[in-house]
């Protein structure tokens, strides 16, 4: 089968699997907190089964930890959108959860001597505190229904995928990354074609938790630095921005149409200079 | 004394090594050589696009051979490589062969080879049976290996040389990135 192909099938298979669950969520209302996680959950699932093989558990390979998040910080997913008295359980679950769930995939880079334990404590912690950052202040653009919100997260994947494969040198978290913001695609046709569809908090959530999930896999086994993940983790923030009091009194147009000048601008360079100083280098 | 040993790891993925080493020991008829990495190679080859090979090898490795003429079975080789060292001509190749999608290097930066067993063959020939250990997973393979030479070099120490050629399939361990789409098993 060409790569091509392949590719294309394994988009296929995982937004579908995907898309199922946030359709059931778009009628089952009262289920939807519920749902559209799951659906982004074993989206990825499949999609890592497609490109990784089967997982096993505990994984030897650490970066087979991605397989693992998606399933485990599911209710970290269920618990963003958790209603508002209740939040204070989100937020402190998110930072724990961040916490526990990155160690496992970074500690093995203290055993084999790459990182020092000093050095692997302070990476851990930032990363985790990285995380429940993004996941706490992009949630709530999950509420906003229409395609806006999975265009910009689906363009943060498609750059994140673009500096994977040309900065970090992994075809693989290439592929995991994009293929995940192509899922959130998905969300873009049904924001389209569905009346006031959205993917929710708990699967914003979810979502940046895998892409951060990756690019810390990335910084700790492939060629990611820490300037280009830097800027990763800043791009991610994009959607959040339509949540800026100044930008919530702004035409419809213009909340979506900043912070994809800023993702296409800032991302779009930088994967284009990557791309450049690849190919200068000689194809593999 | 040194030691030569010829190694090819075939079916999709193939590697070729040479190793030369120096007398360490005698022990009664067991001789124990220490492998020289210069004049030593491992060699590997890959089936890319399902067109043509792609090779490579490692530069960094270390080991030693104990070898009984009279007593093959008291024969055996450790040897240990630096996954890191690989070498295909090609960075950006190198870079990618060392992360995550193959190697993993940061998390498994040796791959070894124990041998358990050697039988003799024929007067040229043994074959050893060992365990290769490479990304974390320990796999048992037996491979033939051909006695190519003996002599001395420049410093008047003793060397032999061996070769042997064989084939893996990288998703024994836990190699699978791009099965036989973008590359072979």
């Amino acid at each position: 089968m060409s790569v091509v192909i392949e590719s294309t099938l394994t988009a296929g298979l995982a937004a579908l699997a995907a898309g199922v669950f946030w359709l059931l969520g778009w009628r089952l209302r009262r289920a939807h907190i519920w749902l559209a996680p799951l659906g982004v959950s074993v989206g990825f699932a499949v999609l890592f089964w497609r490109v990784q093989g089967r997982p096993d558990f505990p994984p030897l390979d650490a970066t087979h930890w991605a397989f693992w998040h998606a399933l485990f910080a599911l209710p970290l997913g269920w618990l963003a959108g958790i209603g508002a008295s209740y939040r204070w359980v989100w937020v402190w679950g998110a930072l724990l959860g961040a916490l526990w769930l990155l160690v496992p995939p970074l500690y093995p880079l203290m055993q084999s001597g790459y990182w020092s334990n000093m050095a692997g404590v302070a990476y851990i912690m930032a990363f985790a505190l990285a995380t429940w950052l993004l996941m706490t202040l992009s949630a709530p653009v999950g509420d906003e229904a229409g395609a806006a919100v999975p265009f910009l997260l689906a363009t943060v994947g498609g750059i994140s995928a673009g500096v994977l494969f040309y900065g970090a040198k992994s075809a693989s978290l290439a592929q995991l990354s994009g293929t995940l913001g192509g899922t959130i695609g998905l969300g873009v046709v049904f924001g389209l074609a569905l009346r006031r569809f959205h993917l929710g908090r708990g699967a914003i959530a979810l979502t940046v938790f895998l892409f951060m999930s990756l690019w810390t896999t990335a910084l700790g086994f492939a060629n990611l630095t820490l300037g280009q993940l830097t800027l990763l983790y800043l791009l991610a923030f994009a959607p959040a921005l339509r949540l800026l009091p100044a930008l919530k009194r702004q035409s419809p147009a213009i909340r979506f149409a900043l912070p994809l000048v800023i993702l296409i601008l800032v991302g779009g360079t930088v994967v284009w200079l990557q791309y450049n100083a690849y190919m200068a280098q000689g194809v593999n | 004394m040194a030691k030569r040993f010829q190694t090819r790891f075939w079916a999709h993925v193939a590697i070729l090594s040479t190793l030369v080493g120096s007398l360490q020991s005698v022990q009664a008829q067991a001789v124990t050589y220490r492998i020289d990495p210069v004049h030593s190679f491992i060699v590997f080859r890959v089936k890319h696009l399902n067109t043509g090979f792609a090779y490579g090898r490692f530069n960094s490795f270390t080991g030693t051979m104990v070898v009984d003429e009279r007593n093959p079975a008291n024969s055996s080789i450790e040897l240990e490589i630096d996954a890191n060292s690989v070498d295909t001509g090609n960075s950006q190749r190198d870079d990618h062969l060392r992360n995550p999608d193959f190697f993993n290097a940061r998390q498994f930066p040796k791959i070894t080879f124990k041998s358990t067993r050697v039988r003799k063959i024929s007067n040229n020939t043994v074959e050893v049976q060992g365990n290769l250990t490479m990304r974390g997973v320990t796999r048992p393979i037996t491979v033939r290996v051909e006695f190519t030479g003996k002599g001395r070099n420049q410093r008047g120490q003793e060397i032999i040389g061996f070769e042997t050629t064989f084939t893996i399939r990288r998703s024994q361990f836990n190699i699978n990135y791009g099965l036989n789409v973008a590359l072979a098993d």
